[in-house]
């Protein structure tokens, strides 16, 4: 008997978000099959890939990088980033916001956005700092000043997500990530409640929480998975945002990728073993349903990239 | 070492010796003082506070305490540690339990005619009651020197040819009074009898015509004891009352309790604590009420779960709460009160109404018998709503059963202004959607003290529906009535006393509630998956506790507590458990069928279920993460 194809394209698709303006404005989701299962209908956005750029902690990372962007300057490296063909959108990483670390004053953090908003035409991303005060003032207020870019704003959580829905999804227009802990139930709870709050589900996008590969990644892999089943099989409107998936900040944390040579020589380079960590952990997520991946190393990016264009 | 002085509110003191660095609470258990405590002493519960007077021990900023409380010395005991001498107030703890924990069951006329169709339901389906225990009244001949029979053939003798027996049993507690008392009362006696095949054991002999031949019924619960105390012969109830567990300052849960037991002198001290300080006093009440002596009770039964059984018992309970989770026991041999300590007739036997699993226990199996489901054809489901919330599924054909921790939420513990059906309690609630003002039904004529059960299931559903929460339970609507702390917690009140007391539902109740109604749905969820049913095949559900007779189904199920079902369907059967514990204890055939339902049914462990804990965090929602699940609720 001659084998006939028979592709399982789902009814259901995961909603179609754009983030930024202009030519380079970039569109996740709206595919109806599980990732990469291009045999049973074409992709219709390819996964893409976001460049962190962090406000803090230049000065340890490691050489590869350095070499790189070749200066602290965060408008700089945003710009660097963005001239890279691989790089569809920069995410701004404000960690020094922490009250508890940098301590850096909101207004800070917005004169910073807004130089690399001017200087880049590339979609932006707004990464707080998980002080959930200082992200709540935050996340609103550069929504105003960003007001028109559409930006992301990554992420309300469940503690916050009133301010943070009311004033970058309602007032500003911006995009809204929904950030919940690795749960299923949880990412659909407060995606009912920010629906509720009359957030477009077409303005949300989710971040369903993420992990380095190796340290409880398989939760990661197993939610992601089933979010996507649910969205698809059982056409579940409430769970069909796009999802971004923080990498970078979680696998460069790790010890394998913060250990210094000299410590462990066994290990080999801390660039290789951190590129590897960031490579392992991407390729994952998009293979359990991420539509798009924040990493920060250029090699990872290249990497990454070709891993997306082999395989859709 | 540092002496510690513990003074109670009547002026009594206690003193005892200790080493530095021990909280008060700790000091208070060894110095046998009682305070209030069910999260055992971690600093969660905020129950356990004492002022200090004299000294000044370290202690821990808690915001349990407000700050004006704090200048004048309350502090929170299991978060104070000694460092010199001390003196610490201690609040009465036995009226802070009962102002607590009131109960009502079966005190108004709803509750009484539940309890009444109940025995009428089990006796319709064929089961008889009769518990062998009988009266005789007997004149015996009197000895003379032609007729030298000692005392007890004289009885025997007597017995023999007034029933028919073969067997005569006469006690050593019997023999002990006999001679006076025939001699006394010119041997005319009255005889209290129990039959057993076609033996008679004497468990009584009193002068006359004597008083009738008495039965207890106790409903052990983790947060609430209720008794009944009835005539044997007719099943008459005499007396009934209820108070809070004793147990209650070793924890709210049965987790807690079982964690103290398993401490140095744990198991006599619980026990005692059920025992002493709970079902002593009970009996005690019960006794005036009906104005008999304990000396006539001479049948007991007890329906509890299966840790309050152990620990009733004076058995380690401790294997109950590790893996693999192994009861001591599923039934027991009829126990003499005696051992227990029990202050009734010498000859009682206590019978424990028997465990299916780890956490379901005689309770159950006594309300199952009581909610009838094992004589329907169609599938009913069974739900006990108490501190552990208990399930049984099935019909004539086949019963299933799991338990769940639900906390005492249900019968208005863990809740600020929680509080048992009774006087006082609001049992309903209306919001007006546009002005946010409720609406109240109290019961009883007087001054609203606290919510129950059914009151809040009432004003959660309402809140909800009026946009004041949102899904999680956090207010998401501003108003006249909604005020926060400083903490930004929300709340909503009720009303304000005359007295000044803020009657009001706090964002932290709302979240307690969500998790006791999300572990009773999820239950139900993982249990009809394990069965491949879904709730279509649910033909009634029979809901019990001390929720209160006034629950609205239709708010339950609009919470997502109860499965969406029509709503007549729903049937509110009361304290179930002690309606079952008292058919047994009037009926030995409805004690048989108690013992049957136990062997024959199926015990699900939820523990040991994948799917269990994502099913609870999908309904910690209202109504529930899955719309699609209530239909009816738009």
């Amino acid at each position: 008997m001659p084998f006939t194809k028979k592709p399982h394209a789902f009814k259901a698709a995961i909603n179609e978000v754009t983030l930024g303006t202009g030519d380079k404005a970039v569109t996740i989701g709206g595919e109806n099959t599980y990732p990469f299962y291009t045999f049973d209908n074409t992709t219709k956005n390819k996964p893409v890939i976001g460049a962190e750029v962090s406000d803090i902690g230049y000065e340890n990372e490691p050489e590869g990088y350095k070499a790189f962007f070749g200066t602290e300057d965060m408008v700089e490296r945003a710009k660097k980033a963005a001239a890279m063909d691989e790089v569809a959108f920069i995410c701004l990483h404000f960690a020094g916001a922490d009250p508890f670390g940098a301590n850096k004053s909101v207004e800070e953090c917005i004169e910073k956005a807004k130089a690399v908003a001017a200087a880049v035409d590339k979609p932006l991303v707004i990464m707080g700092c998980k002080n959930l005060e200082k992200d709540t003032e935050l996340f609103s207020k550069v929504s105003e000043a960003l007001a028109g870019k559409n930006i992301v704003v990554l992420s309300a959580r469940e503690e916050n997500y009133k301010t943070v829905g009311a004033s970058a999804g309602l007032a500003y227009n911006q995009k809204v990530s929904a950030e919940s802990a690795v749960d299923i139930n949880l990412a659909k709870q407060l995606n009912v409640l920010m629906m509720q709050l009359g957030v477009n589900p077409k303005s949300m996008v989710m971040n369903l929480g993420s992990a380095a590969a190796g340290y409880g990644y398989e939760y990661v892999a197993s939610t992601m998975d089933r979010v996507r089943a649910a969205a698809l099989g059982q056409n579940d409107t409430q769970l069909q945002m796009p999802v971004i998936t923080p990498v970078s900040t979680e696998t460069w944390a790790v010890k394998e990728s913060v250990a210094e040579e000299a410590d462990m020589p066994e290990w080999g380079s801390r660039e290789e073993r951190g590129i590897d960590m960031e490579v392992v952990t991407a390729a994952a997520s998009l293979s359990a349903g991420s539509d798009a991946v924040i990493l920060k190393h250029p090699e990872s990016i290249r990497t990454i990239y070709k891993l997306i264009d082999a395989l859709c | 070492m540092p002496k510690i002085t513990f003074r109670h509110e009547d002026g009594k003191t206690v003193d005892i010796e200790l080493q530095s660095g021990i909280t008060l609470l700790e000091a208070a258990r060894l110095a046998n003082v009682a305070i209030d405590a069910p999260c055992s002493g971690n600093g969660s519960c905020g129950k356990c506070r004492v002022r200090i007077a004299e000294g000044t021990p370290d202690s821990e900023r808690t915001r349990h305490i407000k700050e004006e409380d704090e200048k004048n010395g309350w502090r929170l005991a299991c978060l104070t540690k000694v460092t010199g001498d001390v003196t610490a107030e201690v609040p009465d703890i036995a009226a802070a339990y009962r102002s607590r924990m009131k109960i009502a069951d079966i005190s108004s006329g709803k509750e009484v005619e539940i309890f009444t169709r109940i025995q009428e339901d089990i006796a319709a389906a064929g089961i008889e009651s009769g518990c062998g225990i009988r009266q005789i009244k007997l004149t015996l001949p009197e000895p003379s020197l032609d007729d030298t029979m000692p005392d007890d053939e004289r009885l025997e003798r007597a017995l023999k040819a007034e029933t028919g027996a073969e067997k005569i049993d006469v006690p050593y507690s019997v023999l002990r009074i006999l001679p006076g008392m025939l001699r006394k009362e010119d041997f005319r006696i009255t005889v209290t009898v129990s039959e057993e095949d076609s033996t008679l054991k004497v468990l009584r002999v009193q002068p006359g015509d004597g008083t009738p031949a008495c039965g207890l019924a106790i409903d052990i619960g983790t947060t609430s004891v209720t008794g009944i105390l009835a005539d044997l012969y007719d099943g008459k109830i005499l007396a009934k009352a209820s108070s809070g567990n004793g147990q209650i300052r070793y924890g709210a849960d049965v987790i807690h309790r079982i964690v103290e037991q398993e401490k140095e002198g744990g198991i006599e001290t619980l026990q005692k604590a059920v025992i002493e300080e709970t079902i002593i006093p009970l009996i005690r009440i019960m006794e005036k009420q009906a104005g008999t002596d304990a000396e006539s009770v001479v049948r007991l039964t007890i329906a509890g779960n299966s840790t309050m059984n152990h620990l009733f018992l004076g058995i380690d309970a401790g294997p109950l709460r590790r893996e693999p989770y192994i009861p001591a026991f599923f039934s027991c041999s009829p126990v003499r009160a005696e051992e227990l300590g029990l202050p009734v007739n010498a000859e009682a036997l206590v019978h424990i109404m028997p465990n299916i699993g780890s956490y379901v226990g005689g309770d159950i199996t006594a309300g199952t018998l009581a909610s009838m489901v094992w004589n329907k054809d169609d599938i009913c489901l069974f739900i006990d709503l108490g501190t552990n919330g208990e399930l049984v599924l099935g019909n004539n054909s086949f019963l299933m059963s799991c338990a769940c921790s639900a906390g005492p939420a249900f019968e208005g513990g863990d809740i600020s202004c929680g509080m048992r059906a009774t006087d006082g309690a609001a049992e309903a609630c209306r919001i007006d959607k546009e002005t946010m003002e409720p609406e109240l039904s109290i019961i009883g004529d007087g001054e609203l003290v606290g919510i129950c059960g059914s009151g809040l299931i009432d004003t959660i559903s309402e809140l909800f529906r009026c946009g004041i929460i949102n899904a999680k339970g956090q207010f998401v609507r501003e108003g006249e009535r909604v005020k926060r702390n400083e903490h930004g917690m929300g709340r909503f009140v009720l009303a304000t006393r005359s007295d000044g007391r803020e009657v009001s539902i706090t964002e932290g109740d709302i979240d307690n509630f969500i998790r006791a109604k999300g572990s009773i749905f999820s239950a139900v969820m993982t249990m009809l998956n394990a069965l491949d049913m879904d709730v279509s095949v649910i033909d009634s559900v029979y809901v019990a506790g001390g929720i209160g007779s006034g629950i609205n189904m239709d708010n339950a199920v609009r919470i997502g507590m109860l499965p969406d079902i029509e709503r007549e369907r729903f049937h509110y059967i009361g304290n179930s458990s002690l309606a079952g514990a008292y058919a047994a204890l009037t009926g030995t055939q409805a004690e048989e069928k108690i013992a049957e339902l136990g062997r024959s049914m199926t015990y699900l462990e939820l523990s040991t279920v994948p799917g269990y804990m994502d099913s609870f965090v999908a309904a910690c929602f209202l109504p529930h993460t899955d719309a699609s699940l209530f239909p009816s609720v738009q």
